[in-house]
């Protein structure tokens, strides 16, 4: 298979020396993408953690969790948490793994990694502010996991961090002083450094493109990221003020959110001309949205991954590309479905309600396509190939409850129980999750040098997907049956008999959380250990496969690539091997 | 800036394949930027606006002089400072540096001025009894927040550009900068002036005695 | 000149005649303003010069009419679309004053 002769690089870079120029403060993408990831790493250790506090609690919950009242005397009397430190790690375990996990690994980390040398790239548009941005999200990580250690504890608003509860301050709970000021800050920062990401995104994708590397050239994965790009430039944005306006409720007296009448505490508050629904309508303006951020990048990362292992093309790669930018347009139209029991103007339910379903259409159109693709392919079942698959299953489930929870008069029944619960964690727990997993299989022999353990990968993936069935499953029927979400504790009459399947679902959750662990030893154990990677162990097409494992510094060692393929050439009729790279001259007489 | 953006446009003698706007790849970024601070400021507006009309008791406190008087002056400042910006520009990319660089400071310092009048006003306003939460009329608190949370954070922007305009000033006179980041400059210094075009109609003309 | 750079500029004088239109639309903003209409009408006006200006700010100030098409045809609606979706905040905004609790 002849590869075209590649021309010196446009753009030669010297390489960085000395550790801090090299790993600390690093212009280069691929350490600032696998600084994103890392910091997702120790988020989602953090968040699991906190998840597995909750279900504990919530399984049994007067049972006394050693080691909790040294991190909380106040939350966790006896070691048993009371209700409002319950709500305080829920609100903790939801904001690190919405803004720090999802957003920031499959998005942040594998993007930065990965666009550049997909476009064929020696580096972001930007690399400074590429630096910049991440650090900015390090010190907004920071800014949350200090509301832990402030007066007070943590907030317990829930991530959606609802007015008044949220604005008023001191008075209106335990944590609800220093803790909710520090997440407003924490994530009034956070949107800065997502809007950096999202510039150099935009500006590398449209302009970085190397020689052949047409926008229809592209491979999914670029798509997704530069689409997820778009749509976060703009949510983000809504973010940002609604956070300043939070801040100012609760530190300088004002009442953009506070009605006038609240009485915390026989204490009747001196606010009043504010609305609690204005910040839902900015908070889920932005929110929808950035549920869309988390999802696309894994859609588009299974997209790229799943052809390599079928060894043969995607069904309808442009009809994908269409269905992720339209899912994009769609997000900013449907944001009102969290609200439809909030009191907002029941006509506006229905404008909202419509173009959720409208939604499901090309989400639906991506899953029939991927299983379009895998229909008549003979699949080779590597980890991540196992994980693609395991997406759709858990894309199409999450997916499903969501026909239901689009429509108000359900909603109204459904809202806040565990049915909503179920939903989001397939969707977003789940499926982006499994993306991430996809990601890290195919990508570390590259990243790193070094192939992962199949067998443990394997492992990992089995125990993994049946615990995830076990664990969220069980929320749909439970929803169904009445269970509200947010409870710390099960006391109701309708409630207690479902204490029970609380219990498989925690034994569940801590299963397959300690799975996890396999996740995270095989990771170590390939950094140290691994058998060395080829350039190429897939055999597959994009151009981050035509450079070395690990990519030198300026990612193709002073060559400028030509592309003359498309991104997904496997088992083309009458080619030289049963993939094309997209580097490739090579061209085939149609039979 | 570094030739990677000079460059992008022109597809670097097809070695790449070049911009689809035909652009520099800082002032596409500036370009998303703007575009991003728009959503931004829009936000602030409509909750601005969301919070007046649920207000029955909203207050149009401002006198023709001093407030619109004060305003027009302001108007005027910022809006010709998008002219001297323009004019830095022009002679920036005929390559006259030093009168790039004295339009530049001269932007500058309308800035500068635009901020001085309007933190005189803010201060007019705070001695008559205006805050966050404090209405001397007697009318919804929510005026005083509106007003300074859109009005301070367009005085943000304001700031913030001052201190990037004397940057590039001093940069372009020694050739750090080149005649793109002047111009990218400036891209952001008209959208400051642009958020101006619809703060005065609708945070003062609107609340007009 | 670079090769890409963006097209031709019209020059200072026009620049000059542009910046005095956006301040006679100042201008009819201000008397608009005080012919007192009733608070929807004179909204209607302001925000119909208001965007004219921006527009005119867009298209010559920041020079989008002399790059390519397509940066406005991407940029412009985009931004109208999002700004557009924030209208659906009016419904309940409408809604507040008779719910409100204390009336004045």
């Amino acid at each position: 298979m002849s590869e075209a002769a590649a021309h010196p690089a446009v753009h030669q870079h010297t390489a960085p020396t000395g550790f801090i120029r090299k790993y600390v403060f690093s212009v280069d993408h691929k350490v600032i993408g696998l600084q994103y990831y890392g910091l997702a790493i120790v988020a989602v250790v953090i968040g699991m953690a906190l998840s597995w506090l909750m279900r504990l609690h919530l399984g049994w919950a007067t049972l006394p969790i050693p080691g909790l009242e040294k991190l909380s005397p106040a939350g966790a009397p006896g070691n048993v948490m009371t209700p409002e430190y319950y709500l305080s790690l829920m609100t903790m375990h939801g904001t690190i793994m919405v803004f720090f996990v999802l957003t920031t690994a499959p998005f942040a980390g594998f993007g930065n990694y990965f666009l550049p040398i997909q476009v064929g790239a020696a580096d972001m548009a930007f690399p400074r502010m590429n630096m910049m941005s991440f650090w900015v999200t390090f010190v907004a990580f920071l800014a949350l996991m200090s509301a832990f250690f402030v007066p007070g504890g943590p907030p317990i608003s829930g991530w959606t961090a609802y007015a008044p509860l949220s604005a008023v301050g001191q008075t209106s709970g335990p944590g609800e002083g220093w803790g909710q000021t520090m997440w407003a800050v924490s994530i009034a920062i956070f949107c800065v450094g997502q809007l950096l990401g999202s510039l150099n995104f935009i500006a590398t994708t449209l302009d970085l493109r190397t020689r052949g590397m047409s926008l229809a050239r592209l491979p999914l994965s670029t798509w997704a990221w530069f689409i997820t790009s778009v749509i976060g430039l703009m949510a983000f944005a809504v973010l940002l003020p609604a956070c300043i306006l939070l801040i100012l409720d609760r530190t300088a007296g004002t009442s953009f959110f506070l009605p006038s009448g609240l009485v915390f505490g026989d204490q009747m508050l001196p606010h009043s001309g504010g609305s609690p629904l204005l910040w839902q309508h900015l908070f889920w303006f932005f929110g929808h949205p950035e549920v869309y951020i988390a999802i696309l990048p894994a859609i588009g990362i299974i997209s790229h991954i799943l052809p390599a292992f079928l060894r043969k093309p995607p069904l309808g790669p442009r009809v994908l590309v269409g269905c992720i930018a339209s899912i994009g347009f769609l997000s900013y139209m449907v944001w009102g479905h969290h609200m439809f029991v909030s009191g907002m103007n029941p006509f506006s339910a229905i404008l909202f309600s419509v173009p959720t379903l409208v939604i499901t259409i090309p989400a639906t159109i991506a899953t029939l396509l991927w299983i379009g693709s895998v229909y008549g392919s003979r699949m080779q079942f590597t980890t991540a190939a196992l994980f693609c698959l395991g997406f759709i299953s858990v894309f199409t489930t999450g997916g499903l409850s969501g026909f239901f929870l689009a429509q108000p008069t359900i909603d109204t029944y459904l809202h806040a129980t565990y049915f909503v619960v179920a939903h989001f964690h397939f969707v977003m727990a789940v499926a982006a999750i499994f993306g991430m997993f996809a990601g890290t299989y195919f990508w570390m022999p590259k990243m790193v040098g070094r192939m992962m353990n199949e067998t443990l990968g394997k492992i990992h993936f089995w125990l993994t997907f049946v615990g995830v069935y076990c664990i969220f499953m069980p929320m749909h029927y439970i929803g169904l049956a009445g269970n509200v979400r947010r409870y710390a504790a099960f006391t109701d009459n309708f409630l207690v008999p479902l204490i029970p399947v609380h219990k498989f679902i925690t034994i569940a959750a801590l299963l397959t959380g300690a799975a996890q662990f396999l996740f995270l030893f095989n990771l170590i154990w390939t950094r140290f250990r691994g058998p060395k990677a080829a350039d190429n162990p897939w055999g597959a097409t994009s151009l981050e496969w035509s450079t070395t494992s690990p990519p030198p510094f300026d990612n193709f060692g002073g060559r400028q690539l030509v592309v003359h393929q498309e991104a997904y050439l496997y088992g083309v009729e009458g080619a030289s091997a049963d993939f094309i790279m997209q580097t490739s001259s090579e061209t085939v007489e149609k039979p | 800036m570094s030739e990677l953006e000079l460059s992008a446009e022109t597809g670097h003698a097809g070695l790449m394949e070049g911009s689809p706007y035909g652009i520099p790849s800082g002032k596409l970024a500036m370009w998303c930027f703007v575009l991003s601070d728009a959503v931004t400021f829009s936000a602030l507006l409509f909750a601005y606006g969301y919070l007046r009309v649920g207000s029955p008791d909203w207050s149009t406190p401002f006198l023709f002089s001093p407030s619109i008087v004060n305003g027009l002056v302001m108007t005027f400042v910022l809006l010709s400072s998008g002219l001297t910006m323009l004019a830095s520009v022009e002679a920036a990319k005929a390559g006259h540096t030093a009168a790039g660089t004295r339009w530049l400071w001269a932007t500058c310092a309308l800035g500068a001025l635009f901020a001085v009048l309007h933190l005189l006003e803010w201060r007019r306003m705070i001695e008559e009894g205006w805050g966050l939460f404090r209405n001397p009329t007697g009318g919804s608190t929510e005026f005083g927040a509106a007003f300074f949370c859109v009005t301070g954070l367009h005085l943000l922007h304001v700031v913030g550009g001052v201190f990037a305009l004397a940057i590039i000033a001093l940069g372009f006179r020694r050739g750090k900068y080149n005649r793109i980041d002047v111009e990218v400059t400036g891209i952001y210094w008209h959208f400051v002036d642009l958020v101006w075009m619809f703060v005065f109609p609708l945070v003062y003309l609107m609340n007009a005695k | 000149m670079t090769a890409g750079e963006s097209a031709q500029s019209p020059g200072m004088k026009f620049f000059v005649a542009v910046w005095i239109g956006l301040m006679c639309i100042v201008g009819i903003e201000v008397l608009v303003t005080y012919r007192h209409p009733a608070p929807r009408v004179l909204l209607a006006w302001l925000l119909v010069l208001a965007f004219v200006e921006a527009g005119i700010a867009l298209w010559y100030f920041m020079h989008l009419k002399y790059e390519r098409a397509a940066l406005a045809w991407t940029m412009l609606p985009v931004l109208a679309f999002v700004i557009f979706m924030m209208d659906q905040f009016w419904p309940d905004a409408f809604r507040m004053v008779s719910m409100r609790l204390l009336q004045r």
